[in-house]
This record gives structure tokens, sequence and C-alpha cells, in this order.
């Protein structure tokens, strides 16, 4: 599974305008959304929190996976709106961005890297970071935390960083 | 999804085999699946290849999502699987190094082998298939939206575009074959298999909701009975292996209206509203197998009284739902959450005309312990279980469901 994170909220409203952007988001309902990072909570506190400071959200689709083609096929935007916020993790945007070439293509999440994850216990743990996030290779995070609450002790007993 | 590409040989993956290894082939059924590497087909064909090669293929275990950790171990600890795994020596897994971190983990004492480079993530496209779009760095290749293409990939990094091709392990056509006819033609096929899959293989299909190749025959739907000569009764096809000198029948009038029958039961049974349904089209998890089989046959309407009771729909999943409506009963979502999540959330529940498929202990999807790996989703025939797309709107943020059809 991709791990991702959100981004500060600042790094995202500095790239929408008030008066031109009308905005749909389109979320995935998979890694990011064990990541904590996404899913359907996560649109609903973003899309209401942009609402409130001013910016026209339209409305939002959520797909089971972004990252696939066929999937995207099923999202039909209104005529009227010029910008996409992407509430799934880069692999997402990529296929957002290839698939609508003329409309702004907003990103809320870095992507840390592959996880795995126990859903009994509740846990992730980074098993594969991209090098920019090299130093976070075994950290452990609750399921859904976002990158926060980082585990004092080792919950999944796997040794990571496959030589 | 985790782009992977294979980075053995078949050659390479011989080298660390020996002929006394009791191997167990263990592939994921999500992302590297559609990388072409893992999933149960690619499964099946390395098992034959490394047969014909003379080494011990033991078992084929499919697990649907093998990054997850306590899944693969309850994988493991399957009390029907604890002889396989004990006897095993060797896993090879089809997973991404991500899931192959874990069955390195989770089988210690076994020697497990891997067969793919992990590259970072990416896309699966119509035109072009997986993409890699955003590479480790490790790679050298700069993040891209329009993605790297497999063959450019394979180029680039000195990998494998493909999965092993059959032609590179010694042909064994000749051994373990058995004479059958079918539908009055002599055919020789390899023993151990179904009739279903023996028809299969030779491009005849037989008619079939309850079974599919990933799990265990049930044959409870009844549309794949055929005659077989010597039989009294009508045999399973997708149940029975088939004999040297078998004499099967899979169509004829009364077979076909046997069928007919069936499948109008079927559609009687509940409001199934084709029209409106997911699977109308086909989607990633395929198209409807039910409503193929009722356009093979010709039927229009059903001659049995209409079932006009609505049962709820389940939504309370965040990624699919579930509509009883649809349901034919044919169990292939307990055996894949069974089989392939090895889960158990799901079950019948009620008798008779009251039975319905139930989450956790007949629960709501959202309240029973499902680790949302879809499997039940890729398994439905018709437009039970599939996933879920919302659509959100208004000052309250309503959802509403979208039809992918
Ligand atoms: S878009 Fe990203 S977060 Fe969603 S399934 Fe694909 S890889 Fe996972
Ligand atoms: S019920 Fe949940 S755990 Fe079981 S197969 Fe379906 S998605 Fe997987
Ligand atoms: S939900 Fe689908 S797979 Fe499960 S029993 Fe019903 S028709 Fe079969
Ligand atoms: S497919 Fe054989 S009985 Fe259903």
């Amino acid at each position: 599974m991709i791990f991702s994170n959100s981004l500060e909220y600042k790094k995202l409203t500095c790239q929408l305008d008030k008066t031109n952007d009308v905005i749909t988001i389109i979320g995935c309902n998979t890694c990011i959304r064990v990541s904590g990072a996404g899913g359907p909570d996560k649109m609903k506190e973003l899309a209401l929190k942009l609402r409130e400071d001013g910016y026209n959200v339209k409305d939002g689709i959520m797909l089971p996976i972004a990252c696939m083609e066929p999937y995207l096929g099923i999202v039909e935007l209104s005529p009227e709106v010029n910008t996409v916020v992407s509430l799934a993790c880069t692999a997402g945007v990529s296929n957002i961005r290839r698939n609508y070439p003329h409309i702004k293509v907003v990103e809320t999440v870095d992507n840390i890297g592959l996880i795995v994850a126990d859903t009994n216990k509740g846990v992730v743990k980074i098993a594969m970071p991209y090098e920019r996030h090299s130093h976070k290779l075994g950290e452990e995070y609750p399921i859904g935390s976002d990158g926060k609450n980082k585990m004092e002790k080792e919950q999944i007993p796997i040794e990571v960083g496959v030589e | 999804m985790i782009i992977s590409l294979r980075d053995i040989s078949y050659e390479g993956l011989k080298d660390k085999l020996t002929k006394d290894d009791k191997i167990v082939l263990w592939s994921c059924n999500t992302c590297i699946k559609f990388c072409g590497i893992g999933g149960y087909d690619n499964m099946v064909l390395l098992e034959n290849m490394l047969t014909a090669d003379g080494y011990d293929v033991i078992g084929k275990e499919l697990v649907s999502i093998a990054c997850m950790y306590s899944l693969t171990e309850q994988h493991r600890d399957n009390p029907d699987k604890s002889e396989l795994f004990e006897e095993a020596t060797t896993i090879i897994c089809l997973a991404c190094e991500d899931g192959y971190e874990i069955a390195e983990a989770v089988f210690k004492d076994k020697k497990v082998i891997k067969v793919v480079k992990t590259l970072g993530v990416g896309n699966f496209t119509m035109d072009r298939g997986p993409v890699l779009t955003a590479p480790f760095e490790s790679t050298g290749l700069e993040q891209s939206d329009e993605g790297y293409s497999y063959p450019e990939i394979a180029e680039k990094l000195g990998l494998y575009p493909t999965f092993f091709s059959r032609e590179e392990a010694r042909d064994d056509s000749s051994e373990n074959l058995v004479n059958i006819n079918i539908n009055g033609s002599d055919y020789k096929v390899k023993e151990n298999l179904t009739i279903m899959e023996a028809c299969m293989e030779i491009g005849i299909e037989i008619p079939h909701l309850c079974s599919a190749p990933d799990l265990t025959p049930d044959a409870n739907c009844r549309l794949c009975l055929v005659k077989v000569k010597g039989e009294k009764e009508l045999v399973p096809a997708c149940a029975v292996s088939v004999e040297d000198g078998m004499e099967i029948i899979t169509e004829d009038d009364e077979l076909n209206h046997n069928r007919r029958i069936l499948l109008e039961l079927e559609l009687a049974s509940h409001e199934h509203n084709c029209l409106t349904c997911h699977k109308g089209n086909p989607v990633i998890a395929g198209s409807c197998e039910l409503q193929n089989l009722v356009r093979r046959f010709g039927i229009k309407e059903s001659r049995f009284e209409q079932n006009n009771e609505e049962l709820p729909i389940d939504t309370t999943s965040p990624v699919l739902l579930y509509d009883p409506n649809k349901c034919i009963l044919c169990g292939r979502c307990v055996r894949a959450c069974r089989e392939i999540a090895c889960q158990d959330n799901l079950g019948f529940v009620n008798r008779g005309s009251e039975t319905v498929v139930a989450a956790g202990a007949n629960k709501d999807f959202a309240e029973s312990p499902c680790v949302t790996c879809l499997a039940c989703v890729f398994a439905c025939p018709t437009g039970a279980i599939t996933e879920k797309v919302a659509h959100y709107t208004g000052e309250d943020w309503q959802e509403e469901l979208i039809f992918q059809s």
C-alpha cells in the first residue's frame, strides 16, 4: 500500500482562486484512506473547510481506486468546473492530470512511500520510502493517523528495507 | 497502484530451486495482478511451467492483499492449509517487494524467492496497461504524469516487460494426458482437470455461475450439469474431474432446457433491474455473468412469478455496495472472503427464500471486520457486490451513489 500524508492546508489554498475556480474534489478510497490523508470523511472535512474559507467547491466524487483509468472514466465533471482538488496519492494525481489536460489539478498530499499494514492491530509500517523520506524507513503509525502519533514500540515484527 | 516489473529470467528462477524443494506459489491479487505478474492465472502458468520441468509444486495460495501483514499471517495459520505450509520448503512470491518483505517475515523458516523489482507507483491505463508515474529516486527516472510504459522501463532498467512465458519451459504435452470425448469429438487433456477446466482449455464454454477458476467448487447453481456416459444422474462439470475414456455431452435440448429454467428462476427470485445495474456494462470487475447467460439463452422474460419484494441495499462500507436484490446466492463472495482474503467475514443467513449474504455477525458491512480488500467484489458474478462510487453535493455534502454503467 502507498503511504501519503496531507500537505499543509495553506499549500493547497495558495494554488486556488476564490473568484474564478469552480472546484470538484476527486477522492480515492484505497491506500490514502488507510493512510488517513483521504477517504470520505476527510473529503467532507476538506470540502466544508474550503467552502467556509470562501472557495467555490461544487461537488466531490469518491472513486474506489483513483490510479486506475477505468475508474476515472466514471467521472463526469460539470461543464463549469475548471479545477480539481485531488484527494489521492501522486499516482492518482497523474491519472487525473493525464485525463483532464485542460483542468487545473491541485495536489493535497505528499507520497511518503510504500507501507505494510496490520488491520488487526490497526498499524501501518513504512517499508519502502521514497529517498527524500528515507529517514522514515521502519516508522509505524496508527491506521488513518495521517503520519501523526508515531508508535513508540514496534508493532509489526518484520524487517524492512529489501536488499 | 504499486508498479513492479519482473527482474529474474525463468532460468534464473530455476537456478534458485532444487528438485527437492516443496514449492508453494504465493500470489497477490491486487496491484501486481494489474502489473501482469500476480493474480491467479499467472500462478497457474508458473505451476505448469515448473511442473513440466520436474519441480515439485505442492500448492498455490492466492492472497487478496499481500502487503497486509495480518491477512498474510491468517493465510499461513489457516487450519485448512497447515499441512501445506508445514510441508513447504520454498515460497515463490508473486507480489511486489512490499508483499515480499511480509512473506519473508511470515515464512521465516522457508526459502522465499522474489521475482520482481518494485519501482514506485503509477497507473493502470486503458491503452498502455500499467505505467510508472512516480518512480523511486533510485531508478534514475523523473516523475511523469504521462508515465513510463513497461517496454520502456524494461529497456531502460534491464528488466522484463512481461511475466514468464510458457515457451521457456520444457514441453510436457505428452505427459499425464487422458483421452476424453466431448460432444462426439475426441480430445487429449491433462489429468486432474475438472470437466469444466478441460472444456475451457479446449474452448468449449459450459454455462456456470457459482464456479470460478480461483475458488474451490461448490456446485450449487446446477447450470454446469452435463451428461456423462454411464452415469445415471447429471454431473456438475465444475466439481467432477475428467477420467480416461469419459464421454461427455455438454449441450443438448434437455440440458439447455434445464439451464433456461434455472436462469428464469434466478431472474424471478428478485427484481434484478439490469438497466440500472453497475454491471450492466463491462466494468473493471467484469460484466454481469447472469445477464450474459440470459442473453446467450435468448431469455426475454421469466415464466415464473416475479418476486417484487425490495430488500434494502447496504451502502455502509466505504468501498463496496451490497444489493441483495441482485444476489443469486452462488456463494462466490463467501468463498472469496474465506479463501482469498482469509477473513471469513461473509456467510449466508436465514433459510429458504429468505436466505441472504450477511457480513460479520449479520451486521452491516461497516460494522463487520471487513478489511476492504475487494476480493468479494471481484468474485461476485452479478451486480450484488460492487465497488462503491459516490457523488457528494449540496450544503451538507449529501452522498448519492453513481452507477458505473
Ligand atoms: S490512487 Fe494512490 S491512494 Fe489511491 S489506490 Fe491508487 S495508489 Fe492507492
Ligand atoms: S467482505 Fe471485506 S474482507 Fe471479505 S472479501 Fe469482501 S472486502 Fe474482503
Ligand atoms: S453477493 Fe454475489 S457472489 Fe455473493 S452470493 Fe450473491 S451473487 Fe454470489
Ligand atoms: S458452476 Fe457448476 S454448479 Fe454452478
